[in-house]
């Protein structure tokens, strides 16, 4: 990857590092943290240091702020997550708060509230808290990989911003930022170091004067050099991505439109926020390029699901399409796979979302297939336009690798090839620019401008000048207003009981389940614990009947074992049906408790007390905690797969098995591949935050038992003890 | 002092042998070793849930018939366990993916209740176990459906336990024969659907590169190599 590379950045010195794709720049990044071997594979050899000493010498020494925002989010909330590096050296807890308002105030987040939900942050947001994460460990060197590369222009002027607050004060650190747009970077660095394709240093040098020595290497590269316009797009021949119907109406047009999202809370409630607003009337007219444009947490993605049919608008005719077939319009919803294939195609902003097959030429013919064109006669010439659209994108030569191996603006230049070969009449696409050099985004904007040649219609949501200057039709998105939120319902009593407390309530239900030695007790032992749920989950307030719905709700299942488990017994225990009942009623006592309890516990404040209080290990502790409150995004991965299927015509037909099988198979694969590539870029986030030494960490929030944890504890406790006394009261009374 | 980067040279390492071990100190968890197994826990628990839904529903229709037959549709259930340890090949693997896996899978609210936990518990043990047999050095698909296999009697046990004043798990009331039909079912379960499909799901993730940091990925690429 890296060759021969020597280099000495002095203390304070602010760095920008280019080079084409490809040529090591995040490697060299990842070797400065002393991170090379966190998560990759590969042969290291020469050494690093700073300060004279190897970079994991002193934890956090180096600062590492990744591209994805949200890559390196440790914590469920701002302040938990800029205490993680503090906590992993040890610090004890008044100087951590005072290390994070001071981290946070110095990248412009000083006024977020320190227990504001990481995930409601925005990208820009996101990214600052990133940076304050790794400036709490009073860092030598910050390292800040493409920082801004999948950001709206506001919120990347903001990180910027942000950087600028820090450099400017006295011993700041050193800055090195990993870029391939230089414009905004420039009055920011001092020094320009450039690499060259097989990763030796080329030039370095004072910033401008560089840029003016070596503008003509840099432009051959494919670095955007600031006062350079956008490269001249290259021609593509339009037979090569021609719609396979000509049209003279639009294919889609969509009224203006609302997206509301809802989400179900865990205490049963629910919770409906507007996602996105399309104020005017839009129409995929042939031959057009529709932008829409506005800041992250406009709704721009949101919109392209809504015309796609993934989600369903609150009026739900809102988007019509007209299928190729010349059927009457239709909302994209209700077409099957097929026929959503060919009307569109949609290139979603995880382009690796979309990957259907084992190589990149199969990939390209994926849809083509799954739409019977490939079949017949004109196998060669689908095949032979795949390796054409290839050779227009510059893939040609990694027509045999696996497509889950390609660099990200690989993938994103590989989605767009397999959304066009069969040749849909819109193209729905999330950002498809985002991470192309020079060279690549002439050849993918080329690609487009020869589709609409052809035919084709595009809705492209972006942040990219240069692709909304090609635009027909600008949309500008703004983040939809929201009604007031409505009052919160009451706390209930076990809400506000620690994990502890109510896991254990939980585990209290197994023994006392598992001594009830007959139906008799059960009784009077499920009766105690309805009663003890009523008053846990009891409030003054509104809410009572969503929590009851929420409990309800989750003792379905257990209603349903019970009556299994009750069937089986009677079945093959003598068809008698006291031991059914026994056994079924032992399910609904062990279960209920755990209905009504655990669905209140914190993964967070799970984490503080396993490790405090039961003294469990801290590294395990802190990455178990990390995966749970993760475990919502699962399902948002799942759902994007899904639809990625269907969009490219894969669709799932209960009346063949085999396609359900190929669809599950697949999804779970997608989604352990997608956990597992989080799981290695937060392992070399939380390494450069100290965490790979954190023997003895500190912990920033307390872990307090308090009076209502032991009340707790004890009233699930009176359950266990009924079923024990009621035989011996009753032997007693007989 | 100034951050300095200085080229060196040194021979790449070279291995053969069949099953690659972790690095060494055995015990010398990396961040990435703890994470995966955090992360792939949660994903597998997820995956439980859902798989829980589906044994609930069309699958309960075998309890109408023949209820110790649906042990053969359990080995989902010991698959975290399996691909835990097969991945990060450290010692406590097996069992800290098990244990995340029925702490994720229990939040939703399923019908054990918290009995999930100590299932958990139970069946990564079991895993846990072989893998420690074959002293974290063999991980061929053999030891990973004996590893399947073995994920099994201790929860069959906790399931079919009747104690003598009354009372015990699900299955108590069942006559000893049905019993131990039962752990036959499960424990073949184990083997195919725990054992060899998370081996072959182990070199399905190592072919589509995503287990780079891990021996599973360092033996793909080896045999892909020359």
């Amino acid at each position: 990857m890296l060759r021969d590379i020597t280099l000495v950045l002095e203390p304070g010195e602010r760095v920008l590092l280019v080079g084409p794709s490809g040529s090591g720049k995040s490697t060299l990044l990842r070797a400065i943290a002393g991170l090379l071997e966190t998560a990759d594979a590969g042969d290291l050899t020469g050494s690093v240091a700073v300060d004279g000493v190897a970079p994991g010498s002193r934890p956090g020494a180096v600062g590492l702020v990744l591209q994805e925002p949200g890559a390196g989010v440790v914590a469920a909330s701002v302040g938990r997550d800029v205490a993680f590096g503090p906590e992993n050296v040890g610090m004890p807890p008044a100087a951590i708060t005072r290390v994070v308002t001071t981290a946070l105030t110095t990248v412009g987040l000083g006024d977020l509230a320190l227990d504001t939900p990481t995930s409601a942050l925005s990208g820009g947001q996101t990214q600052r808290l990133a940076l304050a994460g790794t400036l709490a460990l009073d860092p030598s060197v910050v390292l800040l990989d493409e920082p801004t590369a999948m950001l709206d222009p506001e919120s990347a002027q903001e990180v910027r911003d942000a950087v600028a607050a820090l450099t400017s004060r006295p011993g700041a650190p050193t800055v090195v930022v990993v870029e391939h747009v230089l414009g905004p970077w420039v009055d920011l660095v001092e020094r320009l170091v450039v690499l060259s394709d097989d990763g030796r240093v080329v030039a370095d040098g004072p910033v401008r004067a560089t840029l003016e020595a070596e503008r003509e290497r840099l432009l051959a590269m494919g670095v955007w050099v600031p006062g350079e316009g956008p490269p001249e797009p290259v021609a593509v021949d339009p037979a090569l991505v021609t719609p396979r119907t000509a049209r003279t109406a639009p294919a889609l047009m969509a009224a203006p439109l609302v997206v509301e999202r809802t989400t179900r809370l865990l205490d049963g409630g629910r919770r409906t926020r507007r996602a996105a607003e399309l104020t005017a009337g839009l129409e995929a007219a042939p031959g057009s390029l529709t932008a829409l444009v506005g800041p992250s947490g406009s709704g721009k993605s949101t919109v392209l699901h809504a015309l796609a049919g993934f989600l369903t608008p609150t009026t739900p005719d809102a988007v019509r399409v007209t299928p190729p077939d010349a059927g009457p319009p239709t909302s994209p919803g209700e077409l099957d796979a097929p026929d959503l294939a060919r009307t569109v195609a949609w290139v979603p902003q995880w382009s690796s979302s979309t990957i259907v097959a084992g190589t990149v030429l199969d990939e390209v013919l994926a849809t083509s297939r799954a739409l019977r064109e490939g079949r017949s006669h004109n196998v060669e010439i689908g095949t032979d336009r795949a390796q054409a659209l290839l050779a227009a994108l510059g893939l040609e030569h990694l027509e045999r690798a696996d497509p889950r191996h390609l660099s990200g603006g690989e993938q994103r230049r590989l989605a767009v090839a397999a959304a066009l070969h069969h040749g849909p009449a819109v193209l729905l696409a999330d950002e498809p620019t985002v991470g192309q050099d020079r060279r690549t985004w002439a050849a993918l904007v080329g690609l487009v401008a020869a589709y609409r040649a052809a035919g084709g219609a595009v809705v492209a949501a972006t942040h990219d000048a240069h692709v909304v200057d090609r635009a027909t039709v600008v949309h500008h998105l703004s983040p939809p207003s929201q009604a007031p939120e409505v009052p919160s319902p009451g706390i209930p009593l076990v809400a506000r009981c620690g994990p502890l407390a109510l896991l254990g309530g939980a585990l209290l239900a197994v023994p006392a389940g598992v001594l009830s030695p007959h139906w008799s007790v059960s009784l009077v032992v499920l009766a105690t614990q309805l009663v003890l749920a009523v008053v846990g989950l009891w409030a003054p307030g509104p809410g009572a009947l969503a929590r009851v719905r929420g409990t309800a709700l989750r003792m379905l299942p257990g209603l349903v074992a019970a009556l299994s488990v009750g069937w089986s017994t009677w079945f093959l225990a003598g068809r008698d049906l006291d031991p059914a009942l026994t056994v079924a009623l032992r399910v609904l006592v062990i279960v209920l408790p755990a209905a009504v309890l655990i669905p209140w516990i914190d993964p967070d404040r799970l984490g503080d007390h396993l490790a405090q209080r039961l003294r469990l290990p801290d590294r395990p502790v802190v990455a178990t905690a990390a995966a749970l409150q993760r475990v919502q995004s699962f399902g948002q991965i799942w759902s994007e797969l899904s639809r990625a299927r269907r969009v490219r015509g894969l669709g799932v037909s209960w009346r063949r098995p085999r396609t359900v099988v190929a669809h599950l198979g697949a999804l779970t694969m997608g989604l352990l591949v997608r956990t597992l590539r989080a799981a290695a870029e937060l392992a070399v986030a939380m390494d450069a935050r100290g965490f790979a030494t954190a023997w003895s960490r500190s912990w920033w929030l307390p872990a307090p038992w308090r009076w209502r944890d032991t009340l707790l504890v004890l009233l699930s406790a009176v359950p266990l003890a009924v079923a024990l006394l009621a035989p011996v009261v009753g032997t007693a009374s007989d | 002092m100034a951050t300095q980067i200085e080229p060196t040279t040194q021979e790449p390492r070279s291995r053969t042998g069949r099953s690659l071990t972790a690095t060494r100190p055995l015990m010398g968890w990396r961040t990435v070793d703890i994470l995966t197994i955090a992360f792939l826990g949660a994903a597998l628990g997820v995956a439980f849930w859902g798989w829980g839904v589906f044994y609930n529903g069309p699958i309960t229709a075998l309890k109408i018939g023949y209820a110790p037959l649906m042990g053969l549709f359990s080995g989902p259930w010991f698959l975290a366990g399996v691909v835990g340890g097969l991945v990060v090949r450290r010692p406590g693997a097996a069992l800290f993916c098990e244990v995340v896996a029925a702490l994720v899978s229990m939040l939703p609210g399923t019908e054990w209740g918290a009995t999930v936990l100590i299932s958990g518990v139970l069946q990564g043990l079991g895993a846990e176990l072989v893998f420690a047999i074959f002293g974290y050095k063999v991980f061929s698909a053999g030891v990973a459906a004996l590893a399947g296999a073995l994920s099994a009697p201790l929860q069959w046990a906790f399931e079919v336990m009747s104690l003598p004043a009354g009372g015990g798990g699900w299955y108590a009331e069942w006559v000893l024969r049905d019993k131990v039909v039962y752990l036959g079912a499960l424990v073949v379960s184990g083997a195919v659907l725990a054992g060899i499909v998370g081996w072959l799901l182990v070199r399905a993730l190592a072919r589509a590169g995503a287990l780079s940091a891990f021996p599973p990925g360092q033996e793909h690429r080896e045999s892909h190599a020359v």
